[in-house]
């Protein structure tokens, strides 16, 4: 019963996401849709990776949000697609469709949750390329906006400085 | 007690940590630059040197990657071992070099970064055996050799020339995934010696596909036919950058690449003869071209392609030692020869030799160690490409290989007496016809070019410790041992090598004698303009870029720069896919 | 588990993706189009965790799902620091006036 309601609010803040015109909201129900997507990985059984997720995606990447929302500006902007809305509507609901169809067959539906300890194991040990994948990704993103980030810092000192 | 395995990982991460060091150190700072990137490679060479001494057989460094991945493992044996010295050694000599030749050259940090990361990579390639992981290190070496090439990316015939090099070395590298991934495939790993020592368990026609993709790769890497433009057209980056990768160690791994798989494919039917047939037909026709080009270092270039075949005509034959023998004397002498070319054009300004001559007596330096190397490379007596050449060519005439062959090799080294003699004498002693302003060859150059010149008249005396070091560690590839008095006989008292040493010399002749051969020239003329124009392979290059650029321009249209559209693209993508999945189950 | 909740989480996957896919189809503010990658990344996350559970390999899907969270938090990272860049140096958000490719 649990997993029907989480689903109904899961699609509503994620279509409210999409459709608030004010970019700050926007940030919030993305929020809400994190931690609803965060509750039910952990009614899955999905336990550590139910926790990371909350603890970044609605925690982190709500900050950095704001942040960039308060530093960039929040002016509307007219929302004229260039796609016309009606044929996004069709061409998404044929997509789905066919995605949808596709898997439908692949689910086999008698599943328990087990719980193995594994988790550890698997993501120390065995994919070990996955996990300096990801040391090496993380380093670049965090150089790369430390670079973006104070590039204009340095404009804001007055041009006397420079000889 | 020093061991190898940490020696492996410094010569790698020596190169590769100066590389950053040396960028971030600032294109302001030119002499820190400079001065850096010389110790970086002098003591990448010393742990190169160093793993030598310390070498004990059978040893392996393996780094796990977990269950899913199989291991990262670097294996040290004497191919590795003498190649990785090759190109560190060779390495620092060239950035020794560049320390004149680039002296005020704008963004010098780049140049100097890409040469360290691309020695580090070099090195790696040949040390791994993780098929997976070579495959890394031969990209790396492709991107190292494209942004090496385009250095002054302001001229357009460079950027044009690196294009080329990087489209051709990708298109063998395509054939060097495929081969990795039938591998896996069937074998469950990627490691070669697994693959090496049991070839049997493959079925013939995957280890056919296998083979000729290998064979792919390694032509294209080492501008064999017929992916040969690439590498003259690569003649625009900077002299040491065409020493040290496109004469001693970048196109080499083409060849190491034939001989480290050479046992798990000698049995597959028609490739060692498809091998000879490369290595001759590249030989033969760069040789010809070489003889009616007019740019200094394009005869250099040609004259690597050639020689190049005969390494690759000797693996074919069955002659592993050989042609790793003549690898080492030709890194040596044609690395001395780019570098000693290189110094004359920064005298004189130009790379035309038909606007040089009489060099001679202004730049008597230059002119002894270029003759050096080029008498090395024509194949006089006493100097390493002697030795060499007579035993690539007495493997050719063992094993049953087809006698044909060995007699176009056979004029395939008159005709290099003949080009060499050719340009030493158009650079060096003929008449000058224009006004050129000369100036003094630089220090540092000359301290990176004694070292060659010694090494050209004296590494043949390794053959011993060479030798005895290649088949201690590789069991399976069947090398004999050579020592030095059993050189001397083979080589000297063999009747092969009177033959070769006449043809040699008729070569020599025919240049001091062209006057009264006229005859025989118009005769020879048109195939000379066919030489020309490159056996017609241009013309196809030509066509290639002509037809990519203006696909290029009508398509422009759908780019139209909008994230909407670009989405909405990707979107149509995915449903055809998902489509065709549907139809297709 | 049963059938219902299965069927649950897989409609939340594909409603998920879809909305994702719709908005970016839609928007012309550059700031709602990493609200838009974060919203599918979402549900391809929830796709390999329950398809992890469901193939009785549990850790390998959850160890997947780490390796996602992480790429799509440097996704957002970088798109927001390039994002307000673009405004400080371009003026404004809207995708049409970044767009400059010459035609």
């Amino acid at each position: 019963m649990w997993f029907y309601i989480i689903l109904v609010g899961i699609i509503f803040c994620a279509y409210q996401a999409v459709r608030d015109k004010r970019l700050l909201l926007s940030a919030m129900w993305l929020a809400g849709t994190s931690a609803l997507v965060s509750i039910m990985m952990y009614l899955l059984g999905a336990y550590q990776i139910a926790v990371i997720e909350l603890s970044v995606g609605a925690g982190l990447v709500t900050v950095l949000f704001v942040f960039a929302i308060n530093i960039a500006g929040d002016e509307p902007i007219p929302n004229l697609s260039f796609i016309p809305k009606s044929l996004a509507r069709i061409f998404i609901v044929l997509a789905i469709l066919i995605i949808g169809w596709q898997i439908l067959p692949l689910l086999n539906f008698p599943i328990s949750i087990n719980q193995d300890t594994g988790f550890q194991l698997i993501v120390w040990e065995s994919r070990k390329v996955d996990l300096y994948l990801q040391v090496v990704m993380i380093f670049a993103g965090v150089i790369s906006m430390l670079r973006l980030l104070t590039d204009d810092f340095q404009r804001q000192i007055p041009t006397e400085v420079h000889e | 007690m020093l061991q190898i395995e940490p020696l492996v990982l410094l010569t790698i991460l020596l190169s590769w940590i100066g590389a950053i060091v040396v960028w971030l150190i600032g294109d302001r700072n030119e002499k820190i630059q400079h001065l850096f990137s010389i110790v970086f490679s002098v003591t990448a060479a010393i742990s190169a040197i160093a793993m030598l001494w310390v070498y004990k057989s059978g040893t392996i460094l393996s780094f796990s990657m977990g269950a899913s991945y199989g291991d990262f493992s670097f294996i040290t044996d004497g191919l590795g071992l003498f190649l990785s010295v090759v190109a560190t050694v060779i390495g620092c000599l060239a950035i020794i070099f560049s320390v004149d030749y680039m002296k005020g050259s704008a963004q010098l940090g780049r140049y100097y970064s890409f040469v360290l990361f691309f020695i580090g990579a070099m090195v790696g390639l040949v040390l791994t055996s993780n098929l997976l992981l070579m495959f890394i290190f031969w990209e790396i070496t492709a991107l190292c050799s494209y942004a090496l090439i385009s250095f002054h990316n302001d001229d357009p015939k460079a950027v044009a020339g690196g294009m080329k090099a990087l489209i051709m070395t990708q298109i063998g590298g395509l054939g060097l995934l495929l081969g990795a991934l039938l591998l896996y495939a069937y074998a469950g790993s990627f490691d070669i010696n697994i693959f090496i020592s049991n070839p049997a368990l493959f079925p013939s026609n995957i280890l056919a596909i296998m083979a000729f993709g290998f064979l792919i790769a390694a032509a294209a890497k080492s501008a064999q036919f017929p992916f040969q433009t690439w590498l003259p057209d690569a003649m625009e980056a900077p002299s040491p950058i065409s020493a040290l990768i496109h004469a001693a160690t970048m196109v080499n791994a083409g060849v190491y690449l034939l001989a480290r798989f050479f046992p798990a494919f000698k049995d597959v039917p028609g490739w060692t003869l498809s091998v000879m047939i490369v290595g001759m037909l590249s030989a033969l026709m760069a040789a010809l071209m070489a003889l009616v080009s007019t740019d200094l270092k394009r005869v250099l270039a040609y004259s690597t392609v050639s020689q190049l075949g005969f390494m690759v005509y000797a693996v074919g034959a069955g002659g592993i030692l050989a042609s790793q023998f003549h690898l080492m004397s030709h890194s040596v002498f044609k690395a001395l020869l780019f570098l000693a070319a290189g110094a004359v054009i920064h005298s004189v300004g130009t790379r035309d030799m038909r606007e040089m001559g009489g060099l001679g007596k202004d730049l008597p330096f230059a002119r002894m160690v270029f003759i050096i190397g080029s008498l090395a490379l024509a194949g006089i007596p006493i100097f390493n490409g002697f030795w060499s050449k007579e035993l690539i060519l007495e493997s050719g005439l063992e094993h049953g290989n087809p006698i044909w062959i060995y007699v176009i090799m056979l004029i395939v080294t008159g005709l290099t007496a003949l080009y060499t003699t050719r340009c030493v004498w158009l650079v060096f002693y003929s008449d000058r016809k224009t006004e050129l302003h000369i100036h003094p060859v630089g220090k540092n150059m000359k301290i990176a070019l004694i070292p060659l010149a010694f090494g050209a008249i004296t590494t043949w005396l390794l053959i011993g410790p060479f030798s005895q070091l290649m088949s201690s560690s590789l069991p399976i590839h069947n090398i004999e041992v050579l020592s030095l008095a059993s050189l001397f006989e083979h080589v000297i008292l063999a009747p092969a090598t009177w033959i070769t040493l006449a043809i040699i010399g008729l070569g020599i002749m025919t240049w001091f004698g062209r006057d009264s051969l006229s005859g025989v020239q118009k005769f020879v003329s048109p195939l000379g303009k066919l030489a020309e124009s490159s056996f017609g392979f241009e013309e196809i290059n030509k066509f290639i870029v002509r037809t990519t650029n203006s696909l290029g321009e009508n398509l422009r249209i759908t780019q139209t720069g909008k994230l909407n559209w670009n989405v909405f693209f990707i979107l149509i993508g995915l449903v055809g896919v998902f489509a065709v999945l549907l139809i297709g189950a | 588990m049963n059938i219902s909740t299965s069927m649950a989480v897989f409609t939340a996957v594909i409603g998920l993706i879809g909305i994702g896919l719709y908005c970016l189809l839609i928007t012309r503010n550059l700031i709602r189009v990493v609200v838009a990658l974060q919203i599918l990344v979402k549900g391809a996350m929830l796709a390999l965790v329950f398809v992890g559970q469901m193939q009785g390999q549990p850790s390998l899907g959850q160890s997947m799902a780490l390796t996602v969270i992480v790429a799509d938090t440097i996704v957002a990272v970088v798109g927001l620091a390039l994002a307000v860049q673009v405004k400080r140096y371009v003026g404004s958000l809207d995708i049409a006036e970044i767009s400059k490719l010459k035609r």
